[in-house]
This record gives structure tokens, sequence and C-alpha cells, in this order.
């Protein structure tokens, strides 16, 4: 590993080379900069590796079930596992997807599954995130510049190989794809995760594009070229959220969608790579039901754990909620990259009433989970090695099988004692690997 | 990819000319900078007279300082630089990242040297990269379209430098030929009939020579 963090700063000069950055907006202003990167691994062995699989393929599985279900027949509902209420209030939920079978039966093509590990290294899921998870290539391209830096750390060490990353989404695009080409559809180069959108769309010889390249005739979708040629598309990874996807259906002043696109879809002559409507399979209230679906659905018990959660929706949650304030964090279920989590014990008397007031006005709206208190893992930082919260993303994808990359994208907190990881809130990532034994 | 939406045709001409207005600039100041040390402080004035850029710097260390690496000027070589990169990174797929990092190292290496003391040096790297830039492209660029479309932008860029900063008739003319060259190459429905004109506006010295203000209006039409 010495090897590996004597190489930190070329590795960095090699990410500053390929523009491997994300971008934030701070004032209304774009900034792009660096993704920080610590050249220091996450190591997760074989057998580990083995059993997240495991847990991960049946999460994800019984997810894209759910997903079927609820926009057609809804048995989990009828059966009563799932209130109503939690599928009718939440923001994911689109009427509009309602009877809609996507290519191959495939929701959830790429799930970007958050996990953190407890000091007594068992494994809690704490996010699902179906809707376009980003991050993959993160690590990827970091592998490949590793490799290039300190080429002896990976003859020394038995490491799986992540670098198939890329074919595993084109296997998976190809699969689900009507007759046509593959695009990746980007709202723009002033998006968050642009590297990654351009990066992808190399690695997987797909067209980048925006919506001004694509049009729709007779609910087919079509790519223009330069000449006014038009070229078929099979496959759309889109790159931006389900509301901004169609003005024709959704919000009629998005500037960035595709007009008439979801009548394309909803004639089976394209796949949109994920599924419009994920939503409501990610919101942070249906997290809390993920391992009944795993029940209902497979039969089986989940192999992986979610954190402690609490609903308030529910009297018995609501009154240890009420109680226990001071030792939760609570989430707003509308939020995501970290927006909308706090910390009951950071909270001064006054705002911890406030929060409980909201909470009482609005319980569907929030969890509450215990606060797990994750591992550290080692940082290097101005020369030295600290220790920092981290998590990690698994990506899922599902195509002709599920499969789970063996790899992932660690996040870690560049503050002390801060559990907040994400890289618009200032996070570094670290690579992660899975080795052979 | 291979496959050229008309947004990224745009973008690849336009890569093309920032990538080698920066190029030719680099190129050409070190002449002016080399005046500016002992012969003439102000000599700097005479490049910006080609240019038509107005006398905004108020000494040569302004000069060198906010023109060459100030970002925030939008006549500078840096926010030329930044342009070429804005048209760059939005074409990845295509250019491939290996290409496209040498963009990307031409601006750290602009950022890097804004305190040097040695300008010229830094300006070095820049071309450097700029040179690895084109034979990464022709290497690695799989679409000849896209190469194509590059070159164009380059060539009408370069001619458009040549002419304003008074490079040699011979020059002119060699990098003319490059361009029609390219041009017959393009399936796109570029001006044909300003490309005829601009090559017999070059056919020789004195008819170039009376005919800088008509050249500069066709380069401004030949690509559209």
């Amino acid at each position: 590993m010495r090897n590996l963090t004597d190489h930190a700063d070329s590795i960095n000069r090699l990410l500053s080379r390929y523009g491997v950055k994300f971008g934030i907006y701070k004032n209304q202003t774009f900034h792009e900069q660096l993704f920080p990167f610590d050249a220091l691994p996450r190591i997760i062995t074989g057998e580990e590796f083995s059993h997240l699989e495991r847990g991960l393929r049946q999460r994800v599985d019984a997810l894209n079930l759910f997903l079927a279900d609820i926009y057609h027949e809804k048995k989990i509902v009828k059966d009563g596992v799932l209130p109503e209420a939690f599928l009718l209030e939440s923001k994911g939920y689109l009427p509009e997807c309602e009877g809609i079978t996507p290519p191959a039966g495939i929701y959830s093509h790429i799930s970007g599954i958050d996990l953190v590990q407890a000091q007594d290294k068992s494994w809690y899921i704490l996010e699902d995130n179906l809707r376009i998870p980003s991050g993959a290539s993160y690590p990827l391209i970091a592998r490949e510049l590793c490799r290039r830096a300190s080429p002896q750390t990976f003859r020394q060490n038995d490491i799986v190989d992540n670098r198939h990353y890329a074919d595993m989404l084109r296997d998976m695009m190809d699969y689900v794809s009507a007759p046509g080409m593959r695009v990746i559809l980007t709202p723009g180069r002033y998006n968050a995760a642009y590297f990654e959108h351009s990066y992808l769309a190399e690695r997987t010889d797909s067209a980048l594009a925006s919506n001004a390249d694509l049009y729709v005739e007779d609910n087919k979708v079509y790519y223009r070229d330069y000449l006014g040629q038009a070229q078929r598309v099979g496959v759309i990874y889109r790159r931006l959220s389900d509301e901004y996807l169609d003005p024709l259906t959704f919000l009629p002043e998005s500037l960035i969608g595709v007009p008439g696109l979801m009548n394309a879809y909803r004639a089976g002559n394209v796949a949109i790579v994920n599924a419009p409507g994920n939503g409501v399979a990610d919101d942070k209230g249906i997290y809390y039901f993920v391992p009944k679906m795993i029940r209902y659905y497979l039969g089986e018990e989940p192999i992986l754990k979610n954190a402690p959660t609490y609903l308030p929706f529910y009297k018995e949650d609501y009154a240890f909620v009420m109680d226990h304030l001071d030792r939760l964090v609570v989430k707003d279920v509308s939020e995501a990259g970290g927006y909308g989590v706090v910390f009951g014990r950071d909270l001064t008397r006054e705002k911890l009433e406030g929060l409980r007031e909201t909470i009482k006005r609005e319980p569907r709206r929030f969890i509450a989970q215990e606060v797990i208190d994750f591992i550290d893992l080692p940082v290097m930082e101005d020369g030295r090695q600290v220790m920092r919260k981290a998590d990690l993303r698994a990506f899922v994808l599902s195509g002709r099988e599920t499969r789970v990359w063996p790899s992932g994208l660690t996040r870690f907190s560049r503050q002390a004692d801060s559990f907040v990881v994400n890289s618009s809130q200032g996070g570094g990532f670290k690579d992660t690997w899975v080795l052979s034994r | 990819m291979g496959i050229i939406s008309l947004d990224k045709s745009n973008r690849l001409i336009w890569l093309g000319r920032y990538t080698e207005r920066t190029f030719t600039i680099c190129r050409t100041l070190s002449r002016y900078y080399d005046d500016m040390l002992d012969r003439d402080e102000f000599a700097y004035r005479g490049f910006l007279d080609c240019l038509g850029l107005p006398y905004v710097y108020g000494s040569r260390e302004a000069f060198i300082k906010t023109y060459i690496f100030d970002p925030s000027d939008p006549n500078s070589l840096a926010s030329q630089l930044s342009r070429a990169l804005d048209n760059a990174i939005v074409m990845r797929e295509e250019l491939t990242s290996d290409t496209l990092c040498y963009i990307q190292m031409a601006q750290d290496a602009l950022r890097a040297g804004t305190q040097s003391s040695a300008p010229m040096l830094i300006l070095q790297e820049v071309v450097d990269d700029l040179f690895a830039f084109w034979g990464s492209a022709d290497d690695n660029v799989a679409s000849e379209e896209c190469r194509t479309l590059m070159k164009c932008g380059k060539y009408v860029e370069r001619l458009d430098l040549y002419v304003r900063l008074g490079y040699s008739f011979r020059e002119v003319e060699k990098e003319t030929s490059k361009l029609m060259n390219r041009l017959s190459k393009v399936r796109f429905a570029h001006n044909e009939r300003d490309a005829e004109r601009l090559a017999a506006l070059t056919r020789d010295e004195a008819t170039y020579s009376r005919n800088k203000q008509a050249i500069l209006s066709l380069l401004c039409t030949v690509l559209s």
C-alpha cells in the first residue's frame, strides 16, 4: 500500500489530466472542481464480496419486481404489505407510467445501493438509488490511472479487475434495446456529473446527445446528424430526471426533454435506462418496506440488513421517534444528495422542538434511523494518515442477469467527526478493491 | 461513435478554431515578447492593433499578466484556451479521453504559470500540448468526418490570423491550399462560391495584398 500512497501525487496529476471533475452550484454559479481522490483503497475480501453480491442481487431483484407490481396489479398494496398512502403520496410514483412494461421487463437497470459497515463489520443498507445513480465512472478511471502510476501494487495484490464496467453497461443496454443505436442523454455541460456522462459515452461507444439531437416521429426516436439524416435510437441511458424527460407528459416547461419520448417508450419502440417512475422504489419512506418486499416477492429472508428505521406514519414508531429524537437521524424523504438529513444530537433544544412539530404536522415526510456508528477508513491528509467516515455505493446492473460490479464508489468525509460523505458537500472518493480471495 | 449531430459539427469547427487561435497566438507572441524585453516595451500595442483589440493594458507587465493569463479577460489567451476546452469536453466520446487530455494539460500549464517569471516557457508548454493534441487526434479519432470538421475550423482560423498578423504571402498561400484540400473532403454544404473566391484572391501576392479585407470576410462565411 505504501507504494500506492507514494504515487498519490502522480495519480492526482493523471486525474487532473483526464479532467476527472464534478460540478457544484454555489450561489447560483457553476463551479467545476476535481473530485478529491484518496489513493488508499477500501478493501473487500472475496468472501465478504460474495455475501454482499448475494444480498445486493436479491435486493435489486425484489425492487424490480416491486416496480413491475406497482405499475400494474399493485398486489403488494392489496395484500396489505405496503399501505396505499405510501404509494399515493410518494413523489416518485408517476401515474403516467401506469401499465407500461419496459423492454425486457426491467425497470432498474443500474441500481446504486449505498451501504455502510458498522464497527462490528456487518453491512447495512442506507439507501437504494434507482433513478439516475451516478459515480461508477470515478473508481473506473481511478483504477486505470492507479495501475499506470503504481504497477507494483497491482502485481503484488490479488485484486479483481473492475475495468469491465463499460462492457457490463453496454451489454445491458444492448439487451434491453429496441432496434437502433445507443444514446446517453445528458442535460448538458453544466450538470454536476457531466464528466461521467461523457466518459461513459466514450467507453460504451454510445452517442452523447442533448435533447436538440433527438426527435420523435411515429412513436420512434431518432438521432439527427449534421447532414440532416436520421438514425433510429434503440436505447437511451438518460441522465436527466423523470420530470424533465418529456414536456408533453411531465413538466411542460422542461427545455431539456424530448417531446413525445414517453409515447415512443409506451409503444415499446425505445428502452429508457433507468425506467421513468422508479422514484417510487427509492423513496426513503419505501426503503423501510424493502425487507418486506424481499419476503413478499422472493419468499426469502433478506441477506443484507436495513439500518434500523422508524416511520412516524405508524403510531408505535411515531411515539418512539418523539421519545428518542435527540439520538436519531431524521431524513426528509423528498431530499437527496445528503440534504434534508438532520442528526438529533446536533440540534439545540429549540431546533429539536421545531423538528418535532414538523414531524407532527407531516409524519409521512420523514423517516428516522438509528445512527450507525460506521467504520472510519484511513485517508491520507497532508502526508499523514487520518481516519474518516466512509460509505460504499455498490452498482448492480440488471440485464440478461443481475450482476454486481466487483468494485464501487467509496465516498469519505473530509472533515473529522462528520458522517456526510456526499461529493456535493465536499466529500472525496476512493477506489474499492475486491480481492480475488 | 461517428454519427455527428449539427450541434457537434459546430463544436468541432469551433474546437479547431479556438485551438488554432491559442496555438498561433502563443507562437506570435514570442516575437512581440522578445521586442518588449529591451527594444520597445510597448511593442504589444502593434499586436493589439493587428487583432483589433483595445489598449486596455496599461503596461507591458499588465499586458503579460492579463492578456496571457487572465481567464476573466474575454480577449485573453487563457479565455481562448478555455473556449477550446469547453468545446472539447462535450466531444469526449468522439475525441477520446486520450486526445482531450492534451487540451486539459495545456490549460493546466497556463493556469500553473500565472506567476511565472518566464512566461514564454509556459507558452512553449502550451504549444507542445496543442501539437500533441493534433497528433493524438490524427491517431485516435476514428471518424474522418470529425477530424475534417476540426481541421476546417483550424485552417480557417489560421488563415484569418495570418492575414491579420501580417504573415507572409507564401505562408497564407500554403494554408489556403490546406483549407481547400480539407473542404474538398467535407460532406457538409459549405459555401463553395466563397471557397472559389478565396482561392482566386490568394492566387498571387499582388491580388492578395489588395484584397485582405475581402479575404477576411470570406473566411467568416466559407463554412456556413
